[in-house]
């Protein structure tokens, strides 16, 4: 058996071939399409409840957040953005002036994960059975990270009559090696929208496998993020730089730094009242407060032993490390670049003599910039220079890795959807 | 902290002349870490790159109380920096590395000393190895891989330091019009037909020895009775993992082809970046480190020394170098530690296997942008 299937009972050997999977697939397709949306929205509200409480997964990295993203509001919020203000389009047609408009599911979604956040696999399936798709997904590694316990725990959640184990028969979540052309051409061939998460060269290896000539690709990576500080805040209240600095801490610790949305360069204006030096040792005071990291592989311990001499050793540069091994690192220089990501706590520190300087540095590569900025004026300059440019998100340091739609600048189930007209 | 006066030149050179791997651990550590603080802390006064790594990553020398608290140098800086403790004019040699994929190669400046003591370093490691008898030394390489020069790659210091054992040098590979190397069996057979009866030594990098020597010997079903050949070997086990082919079975059918024993194929660690220092399977198949130098397996995140039996990052110390700072390098490959002063050889210290290069493991996720590019 070549493909791995997680359930809720864990990763089991299922099959040699996609076949029977995607068959067992699409039988549910006419049953899916035909539950309302408010007891599919009704139901991840009771996810988001449990995934809390139980003991299987109260404690995945990102659950929190998780669990928010599921409440209710947020859901209906979401479809309202997607779904041209009106969630019940998925429900049937529904009149749109003298005509009628309806939302309909573009069948199986399949979707090819990255395998560098724990909870993401649940910000793409989530979206696609909203849109009453059937869902393939495939994971990363064949590590299932959580994910069996999170769809142990969906399993168990109900919402009047719909219950999430009926649910999960619209689902397969499957692990195969991916040099595996054969099955990676299978589910491309399957696949009614394509779902593409991860680095460069996967998104290369999966857009270029067949598919059919309606099958959609949305592709969500890779990309780089970075912070802004500006003069105001790094010359004003004390108080406000090391909340700012504390939010950007916190943006780099959550998923160690390998999300596309955690900050690897932070520019900060040089300013009259704070050397460069002295905001790394803020940064420094801040990485110091969080708990060890759980481990690090020999490779990135390697990286981060790189970059911490280079920027020791180049007397035009400086570096501030955590003491206890590879637990953190603050690189200081004055080049105008998006440094190399190292990750795992390691931050770039770069001064600039004004905020503009990094507008040419912004490409839809970059996509999200954690602004810290004492001028809101200038603040929304620069979000319009940077969205021009392309860069997908300006939020504040502190919700950088927050999962929202727009995400890389699309609206997903708007896209997982087929708009379908009734003209009378 | 005022130093005490140490003429740390006159300890290498003790422990250069003297037995290899006698010294208990404990009087290795004391021996060794007076050394090296003295002499990092004189390459910092001159070496400005080197000054400032110690200053802003490093403890000061005098609170030094281990070998593991001598400040680690990622090897990779050799490759970022010209990293020298001398002025130019003393520089007798550059060594570089070979470059891979683009990327820039090590360069290390050599002065008088160091070259004379990395020779003599070399000499009295496999002196222990070897004996003391010089021997007819066939090169299982290419005569152009140790031309002499200005500068020398990692492939001809290995090859010309093996050769302070030569009572004459052959070599066994020519290069093609193309630049491939191939094997010169007219060479090799009189090579064998001359001097398979008496003790010979045969020297080459790990992959080459096994495709262009053994793989080609065995399609030709050629054997050659060579009871008291040794052969020494260094380089990667990548390309010959890829190919299935384990160091058991590297041993078996090198021996095979030679006609010696499985134990006389020895493996030895080694790298430009610290030349004279090697460190060479002993009969039960473990590394073990020279009494001018010493290792100590890392564990990946908090860098602390490891267990026996536990593995980790692999660094070398060495107190051979003087022209650059070299004393405590981080190399970029795995092994693991299997004991302290016990092993069966009889040999003292501590002593390692080497396990692999470091490579990263896994994708890195979407916010791994420019991976492509990465050379940190």
């Amino acid at each position: 058996m070549v493909v791995f299937r997680i359930t809720p009972e864990g990763m089991h050997p299922a099959a040699d071939s996609l076949e029977p999977l995607v068959e067992g697939l699409n039988l549910n397709r006419e049953w899916l399409a035909k539950i309302p949306i408010d007891n599919l929205v009704a139901l991840f509200a009771d996810f988001a409840g449990k995934i809390l409480r139980d003991p299987r997964t109260k404690s995945l990295e990102g659950c929190m957040f998780l669990s928010a993203w599921l409440g209710e509001n947020n859901l209906r919020q979401l479809l309202q953005l997607n779904l041209n203000g009106n969630p019940a389009y998925l429900d049937g047609f529904q009149p749109l002036g003298r005509n009628y408009l309806a939302a309909k599911p573009q069948g199986l979604a399949a979707m090819w994960m990255a395998g560098n956040v724990a909870t993401l696999p649940m910000f793409s399936l989530v979206p696609a059975l909203l849109a009453k798709n059937v869902c393939l997904m495939k994971l990363a590694d064949p590590d299932p990270a959580g994910m069996d316990k999170l769809l142990a725990v969906l399993a168990e959640a109900q919402a009047g009559e719909l219950r999430g184990a009926e649910l999960l028969e619209a689902v397969a979540v499957i692990w195969f090696d991916y040099h595996n052309r054969a099955l990676n051409e299978q589910m491309s061939l399957a696949a009614d929208v394509k779902i593409v998460w991860g680095g460069a060269e996967a998104i290369r290896a999966i857009s270029a496998l067949p598919r059919r000539e309606h099958c959609g690709e949305i592709v969500f990576g890779p990309k780089y993020s970075i912070g802004l500080i500006d003069r105001e805040r790094l010359e004003g209240d004390p108080a406000k730089l090391e909340d700012a600095v504390a939010g950007f801490v916190r943006d780099i610790s959550v998923f160690d730094q390998r999300a596309c949305s955690a900050p690897q360069t932070i520019f900060l204006e040089r300013n009259a009242k704070r050397s460069l030096r002295e905001v790394g040792e803020i940064f420094a005071r801040q990485f110091a407060k969080l708990p060890p990291k759980p481990g690090l592989d020999s490779y990135t311990t390697m990286q981060i032993a790189n970059v911490r001499a280079r920027w020791a050793m180049d007397e035009n540069r400086d570096v501030i490390a955590s003491t206890d091994g590879a637990n953190w690192t603050v690189c200081l220089d004055r080049e105008l670049a998006l440094k190399e990501a190292v990750q795992s706590r390691t931050i770039f520190l770069t001064e600039i003599e004004a905020w503009r300087d990094i507008i040419p540095l912004l490409s839809p590569k970059v996509q999200t910039v954690g602004l810290a900025f004492g001028r809101s004026e200038d603040a929304l300059e620069f979000a319009e220079a940077a969205a021009r440019a392309g860069v997908a998100r300006c939020v504040r340091p502190g919700i950088m890795n927050n999962y929202e739609s727009p995400w890389d600048g699309k609206l997903l189930i708007n896209h997982l959807v087929r708009w379908v007209t009734l003209k009378l | 902290m005022p130093h005490e006066p140490l003429d740390i030149d006159q300890q290498v050179e003790d422990l250069i002349r003297g037995p290899q791997y006698a010294l208990p651990q404990a009087e290795k550590d004391r021996v060794l870490l007076d050394v090296l603080r003295e002499r990092c802390h004189k390459i910092a006064l001159v070496c400005p790159a080197y000054g400032r790594f110690l200053d802003r990553l490093g403890t000061p020398p005098e609170t030094w109380r281990s070998l593991a608290d001598v400040p680690l140098l990622p090897v990779a800086m050799f490759k970022h920096f010209f990293l020298t403790a001398v002025p130019p004019s003393e520089i007798v040699r550059e060594l570089h590395s070979s470059s891979t994929s683009g990327q820039r190669p090590s360069r290390i400046p050599i002065d008088k000393t160091t070259a004379f003591r990395q020779t003599r370093a070399l000499a009295s490691i496999l002196k222990e190895h070897l004996g003391g008898q010089r021997r007819p030394y066939l090169v299982l390489d290419a005569a152009e891989s140790a031309a002499a020069g200005d500068t020398l790659s990692a492939r001809g210091a290995a090859i010309r330091g093996v050769g302070n054992f030569a009572s004459q040098t052959f070599f066994a590979l020519r290069k093609t019009p193309e630049g491939d190397l191939e094997s010169d069996w007219p060479a090799i057979e009189d090579f064998f037909r001359k001097y398979a009866a008496q003790p010979i030594l045969l020297f080459g990098f790990t992959f080459m020895v096994w495709t262009r020597f053994v793989e080609r010997a065995e399609e030709r079903n050629l054997q050659f009775n060579a009871s008291q050949a040794i052969l020494l070997h260094s380089g990667g086990w990548k390309k010959l993992a890829a190919r299935a082919v384990s160091k058991e079975q590297f041993n078996r059918r090198t021996a095979a082809v030679l006609g010696c024993s499985p134990e006389a194929i020895l493996d030895f660690y080694g790298m430009i970046e610290q030349v004279g220092t090697v460190f060479v399977d002993c009969a039960s198949g473990n590394k073990h480190a020279p009494a001018f130098a010493d290792v100590v397996i890392r564990r990946p995140h908090t860098l602390e020394p490891v267990a026996v039996g536990e593995a980790g990052i692999i660094e070398v110390l060495s107190t051979l170098p003087a022209s650059y700072p070299g004393q405590a390098i981080l190399t970029e490959d795995q092994g693991v530690l299997l004991g302290v002063d016990d092993c069966p050889c009889g040999r003292k210290g501590s002593y390692f296997r080497f396990t692999k290069r470091i490579e990263q493991a896994e994708a890195r996720g979407c916010g791994d942008t420019f991976a492509q590019a990465r050379e940190i």
